[in-house]
């Protein structure tokens, strides 16, 4: 008994030592990019059996103050790192590397029901804002409308309200979800519901087009479609050549990345 | 009052007791019997040569030459679907354009509704996501594969006012006259031969790792974090909360600073778990540091102070229901405090300890607030136990809740969730009744 004690005691302590360094990357951030991430990390760790790889979606903001309280290796994120943020990381030490992982649009979904096939920016905006209440103001059936965005911490949120609210508040009916599975599915069983996903998450709803343009990896591509935005994974400092951590990142730029990245939903890079 | 009035309203207390207990058994069986069924399911299905093929291929499981032979006639089975599709390609690459076009997307759909079911066409190259590299592993996802084979669901908006009504057409009206017509009679007829289901026990479902984000293999590494978690918890919250109590009960003088104290505690009992989340976020990632990353012991620890002020107000309990007389003859007979605590009060009141320990062990188990920012994440590895001091781990309440809001194909693995949500609840449960019996024997052995 004391000999098994003892003999675990030694372990904790070695593992105590051994934690420190590195055949663990812990990626924590945007649910968004979280398809990517845990492809990536299926695919590594495939190859490379010795390294554990985690992965959490806990929101684009969660994952930039996970980088800076040096919780996390990457901080996945599907918007740019404010300035405030990175004046936080400096302050902490950190000094956050930008990696561009892939480029996704913005789909705007709605319930299969609704007949409702196009939107410009402005209705969507009018949406959002509580101008438009009902459906019927927009050619589709006497329905009330049921807004559904992100929560303030998601990076689609921001580029959402970048990109399509300009600077306008959302009014207080529309209900915030913690991801984009959770629109999704609120978008599937909700018929007067309207929502804004990342393009890996549209599957049993329907897309709208956008001032004219269908959402796909095509129009995304071109810039065609108004609502896209690159992915990212931010890491602290630039990770040293050959390590892990600058594999992984890296998986982005090479072949099976991008045909990961596409199997997934989103755009590869070029 | 007659004895007659007596009698009726005795009987009548009695009836009602009873109708309360059978109303709470069929709450619990409408409850529980839906979530074992569905929970079942993922370890006992009908499953497909997929199913036994990915089984093969990554942990050289099954019987090869059996297995290999039945992939063949899978093969076999699928080849004229695939030939099919292959000639139509040719034909129409051989035709004019305007036909090209038409046929594109439509052909584009099928094609991946096909490889949904049967998995990628042979002579492509292999596709990056293991998800894509085989066909449906179970007979359930099978059928809906069959279904959207078949028929394109489509949406007549005609009448903007009433809606969208959902139409289902075949798909073989798509490509009626050419050659893949035929196509949809033949997977429709063949789907036994294509699949060749099987009565399936999966017990890996408890044993494998997760594979491709849960859509293949099993809950292992959440069924160990939770373990983990839940003894880690127990290590650091019963030392420190025995002694706690011990203080409270046998040392410590009746003060106006015991009963703020008391107070104190007993609020603390009833704070909500994601306080102690963020709190566990706060100090001990941010803070204290006590790990580089969320980790099980910083996990361990948050819960340990969650469940904390439980166990110290059920020992407590436990420890004063001794009876005055056990100390006196303890003392009577020249034993110190530290002496009459240790050999005469403890061992009685453990029965009442172990239990408050055990139900708090199980809310700690199945609790998902503490554990979000301190230790769970939705994908990794099975730790080994060194590694429980640096590295986070999936856990079951948390996967649930994964796996029910957050993952990209909620529907494609509703049943690893069923299962995850029957392993937690059984395990809980058995963690009670361990409770149960461990009290059961210790008063046994106390009383003779």
């Amino acid at each position: 008994m004391k000999k098994a004690m003892a003999g675990v005691a030694a372990m904790l302590i070695a593992g105590a030592a051994a934690a420190g360094e590195a055949n663990q990357i812990v990626v924590d951030g945007s649910t968004t990019v979280g398809p990517i991430a845990k492809a990536f990390a299926e695919h590594y760790m495939q190859k490379h059996p010795e390294v554990n790889i985690t992965v959490s979606e806990s929101g684009s903001g969660n994952g930039a103050k996970s980088l800076i309280n040096a919780a996390c290796d990457v901080a996945t994120m599907s918007r740019p790192m404010k300035n405030s943020e990175k004046k936080a990381a400096q302050d902490a030490g950190i000094l956050p590397i930008e990696h561009v992982v892939a480029m996704d649009g913005i789909a705007v979904v709605v319930n299969n029901r609704n007949p409702v096939a196009d939107l410009t920016t402005a209705q969507i905006r009018d949406i959002y804002t509580g101008k438009i209440r009902r459906w019927s103001e927009l050619g589709g059936p006497d329905e009330p409308v049921v807004a559904i965005s992100r929560d303030t911490n998601s990076g689609t949120y921001e580029c959402f309200e970048t990109l399509v609210m300009d600077q306008q508040k959302m009014a207080s009916p529309v209900e915030y979800t913690g991801s984009n599975g959770a629109i999704r599915q609120r978008v599937m069983s909700t018929p007067g519901a309207v929502g804004y996903v990342g393009l890996a998450f549209t599957e049993g709803v329907k897309t709208v087009t956008v001032n004219g343009i269908e959402a796909t990896p095509e129009t995304v591509v071109s810039r065609e479609y108004p609502i896209a935005r690159p992915l990212y994974m931010y890491t602290s400092g630039r990770p040293a050549a050959d390590s892990p951590l600058a594999d992984y990142v890296g998986l982005a730029a090479t072949e099976d990345g991008k045909r990961i990245i596409e199997a997934t939903g989103f755009v590869a890079l070029p | 009052m007659s004895l007659q009035t007596r009698k009726i309203l005795d009987r009548t207390f009695s009836g009602a007791g009873l109708l309360a207990i059978a109303w709470l058994a069929a709450a619990l069986l409408v409850l529980l019997a839906p979530m074992v069924v569905r929970g079942l399911r993922a370890v006992c299905f009908q499953g497909t040569i997929e199913h036994r093929r990915f089984l093969l291929e990554k942990f050289e499981r099954g019987d090869r030459t059996e297995v290999e032979a039945e992939i063949r006639a899978a093969q076999a089975a699928r080849e004229p679907a695939w030939r099919m599709l292959a000639e139509f390609d040719r034909q129409l690459a051989a035709g004019e354009a305007s036909v090209r076009a038409r046929y594109r997307a439509p052909l584009k759909d099928l094609r991946k509704h096909l490889q949904f079911l049967l998995g990628p066409e042979p002579g492509k190259p292999r596709p990056p996501l293991l998800r894509d590299q085989y066909g449906q592993t179970r007979m359930d996802l099978a059928q809906l594969g069959l279904e959207r084979v078949l028929r394109r669901e489509e949406w007549d908006y005609s009448n903007p006012a009433a809606g969208g009504v959902r139409e289902s057409k075949p798909r073989a009206e798509d490509f009626a006259g050419t050659p893949l017509a035929a196509l949809f009679p033949y997977v429709e007829q063949n789907l036994a031969a294509m699949m060749r289901p099987r009565r399936t026990f999966y017990w890996g479902f408890w044993t494998d790792e997760s594979f491709d984000a849960h859509f293949f293999g099993g809950i292992w590494p959440e069924i160990l974090g939770t373990f983990y978690l839940a003894i880690g918890t127990l290590l650091l919250a019963v030392p420190m909360g025995l002694v706690a109590a011990i203080y409270l009960t046998e040392y410590a003088r009746e003060s106006r600073f015991l009963a703020v104290l008391r107070t104190c505690n007993n609020t603390l009992a009833g704070v909500p778990s994601i306080v102690f989340g963020l709190f566990g976020l706060a100090f001990f990632i941010n803070t204290a540091h006590v790990s580089p990353a969320k980790s099980v012991l910083a996990g361990s620890m948050t819960l340990a102070l969650m469940i904390l002020p439980t166990v110290i107000r059920a020992s407590e309990e436990a420890i004063k229901a001794v009876p005055r007389t056990y100390r006196e003859a303890a003392l009577s007979l020249g034993a110190g405090r530290w002496h009459t605590v240790w050999s005469a009060v403890l061992p009685a009141a453990l029965p009442g300890i172990l239990t408050g320990i055990v139900i708090s062990m199980g809310r700690a188990a199945g609790e998902t607030a503490p554990i979000i920012f301190t230790a769970a994440v939705s994908v990794g590895r099975p730790l080994a136990l060194w590694q429980t001091l640096a590295q986070p781990t999936p856990a079951l309440s948390w996967n649930i809740y994964n796996l029910a809001t957050e993952h990209e194909a909620v529907d494609l693995v509703r049943h690893v969730q069923y299962g995850l949500v029957l392993t937690l609840v059984g395990l809980v449960l058995l963690l009670n009744l361990a409770a149960i019996l461990l009290r059961a024997r210790i008063a046994r052995r106390l009383r003779n």
